[in-house]
């Protein structure tokens, strides 16, 4: 029997969690994001003053508030659901009993977390599209933005969430008791609100959505934030902590039940 | 109550730590700000629980409930995790008798959370604002026993307003990770009805007594009738929430 190719890997992790209801409490989430925005759409012409555009703010207040907390929680949430699906029943016994590498099976978890959150980012776009011609519509002022400034700064908000999910994905793996992999997850998320003000923002991987997003607001309106974007050292330094969470996760995962 | 059996079930559970962990973060927090920026703060002129609560409270609190609810999420998955539940409802023990025990559980823990962050909080009035002619001396007088037990007084205010802000959370964490079996989505619910709370705006009073939102409320620096209107809210909530899960366990009764 010749060994499970990672695709199919990757597909067979996506069909366990086919009904797990994910995907809706995702949808929830993105829908209950969008409706303040729109309530709101007239506060953002009070903005100006500031040198950001009404559209431009319409976009980026509401990603700030998906890329500081719920972009975040939903992503630990997901490594409880990848983790507990396989501990019911001893499922993870059965995975191990396959002719499969652990560390492909723990990769494939891993790449199904990042269709997760990619499937949110398509989610809260969409989402984006639709609030904004409604804000549109009862604002009588254009808030759409060209589809390419508003696929490329989603883009840069998906790929720097990387080493985050990673992060996540380790604790889920590595400890065995889901509150404090839970507990973990979410109280590291809090403090990011204090490391994106700091010089020292490319060392904390749970900030780096976050921070993607307050440097656009700030590249945006002129004068109200000066961050910059350095690739050097945030790029290696978010490199090596990816490898070594990915690196971590792989070598604990189902160690317990090989033994 | 069964308190004291809900107790011995969370033991192997990691909540305990858990809690006291969660309650040490919390408590270190205004300590941590204080030691870095204290010049912003030493020079204010109002009381100092004020000053530390209105600076650290909001993250303060999102700890506590980022708790409230991973606890919760726990208290319930270990009985459903192994089909616990289905052996409790042979035995001679009300359901209702077990979120009942949980409930009391949970407030406990919460509440040892809490005590922690209000001992922090008297190191930190006394350590950074009860110095000569500090926001400590001006608010409650020269140091001695007297001015001591006013300050207390006020500090056990505070966290019993604290405390009732939370116990809605409580309540409702339990209702969620009572009514699912399955962790993740009670813990996904609880994360939306968190993430909620935090882009609610403050302006709208009917809104900002979401009970998610309840526990970012202070009594510092809120007139009296706004104090007391949340309290009220607050109670409210309790007995509807409590309300509701005994409704919601009759009715799953009667169905399953």
């Amino acid at each position: 029997m010749s060994k499970m190719s990672f695709l199919t890997l990757v597909r067979v992790e996506w069909k366990k969690i086919r009904r797990s209801r994910i995907l809706l409490i995702l949808g929830v989430a993105a829908v209950m994001l969008w409706i303040p925005s729109i309530l709101n759409a007239h506060l953002n012409f009070e903005m100006q003053a500031e040198g950001i555009s009404p559209e431009h703010n319409f976009f980026i207040q509401g990603f700030m508030g998906m890329a500081w907390f719920m972009f975040p929680a939903s992503m630990v949430t997901g490594t409880v659901l990848l983790a507990q699906t396989e501990r019911g029943g001893h499922g993870i016994l059965r995975m191990l009993a396959l002719p499969v590498n652990t560390g492909a099976l723990c990769m494939a978890k891993y790449l199904v977390l990042l269709i997760l959150a990619a499937i949110q980012m398509v989610m809260m776009t969409g989402m984006y599209y639709l609030s904004a011609a409604i804000a549109s519509q009862m604002q009588d002022y254009a808030f759409l933005l060209p589809p390419e400034f508003v696929i490329k700064t989603v883009g840069a908000l998906y790929l720097s969430a990387f080493p985050m999910i990673a992060g996540f994905w380790m604790l889920a793996v590595c400890i065995r008791t889901p509150i404090f992999s839970v507990g973990i997850g979410l109280a590291s998320i809090v403090p990011s609100v204090l490391m994106i003000n700091t010089k020292a923002w490319f060392a904390y991987p749970m900030d780096y959505p976050f921070y993607v997003i307050t440097a656009k607001y700030g590249e945006l309106a002129y004068g109200l934030s000066e961050m910059k974007m350095e690739l050097i050292p945030w790029i290696p330094v978010a490199a090596a902590f990816t490898a070594a969470c990915l690196g971590t996760a792989c070598a604990c995962f189902g160690r317990n039940e090989r033994r | 109550m069964n308190i004291s059996g809900e107790y011995k079930k969370i033991k192997r559970t990691g909540i305990l730590p858990g809690v006291f962990a969660g309650g040490i973060l919390a408590a270190s927090i205004p300590i941590l700000e204080l030691a870095v920026r204290s010049e912003q703060y030493t020079g204010l002129v109002q009381s100092p629980l004020q000053t530390i609560l209105e600076a650290d409270w909001q993250m303060m609190a999102m700890l506590n409930m980022l708790l409230v609810i991973t606890a919760s999420c726990m208290l319930y998955h270990t009985e459903y995790a192994d089909h616990a539940i289905q052996r409790i409802t042979t035995l001679p023990i009300r359901e209702e008798a077990v979120f009942i025990g949980k409930f009391l559980l949970m407030t406990g823990l919460s509440i040892a959370a809490l005590v922690m962050e209000m001992l922090s909080l008297i190191f930190c009035t006394l350590h950074w604002f009860g110095g000569e002619g500090g926001a400590y001396e001006t608010c409650y007088g020269e140091i001695s026993a007297g001015a001591y037990l006013e300050f207390i007084k006020d500090l056990a205010a505070d966290f019993a307003y604290c405390l009732g802000m939370l116990i809605p959370v409580i309540l409702l964490s339990l209702l969620i990770a009572s009514a699912w079996k399955n962790m993740w989505i009670a813990l996904g619910i609880d994360v939306v009805c968190v993430f909620m709370a935090t882009i609610i705006p403050e302006r709208y009073f009917a809104l900002s007594i979401f009970p998610f939102a309840l526990p970012f409320r202070i009594l510092e620096g809120v007139s009296a009738d706004r104090a007391v209107d949340y309290l009220i809210a607050a109670a409210a909530e309790a007995m509807i929430i409590g309300a509701a899960e005994m409704i919601f366990m009759k009715v799953r009764r009667a169905l399953a």
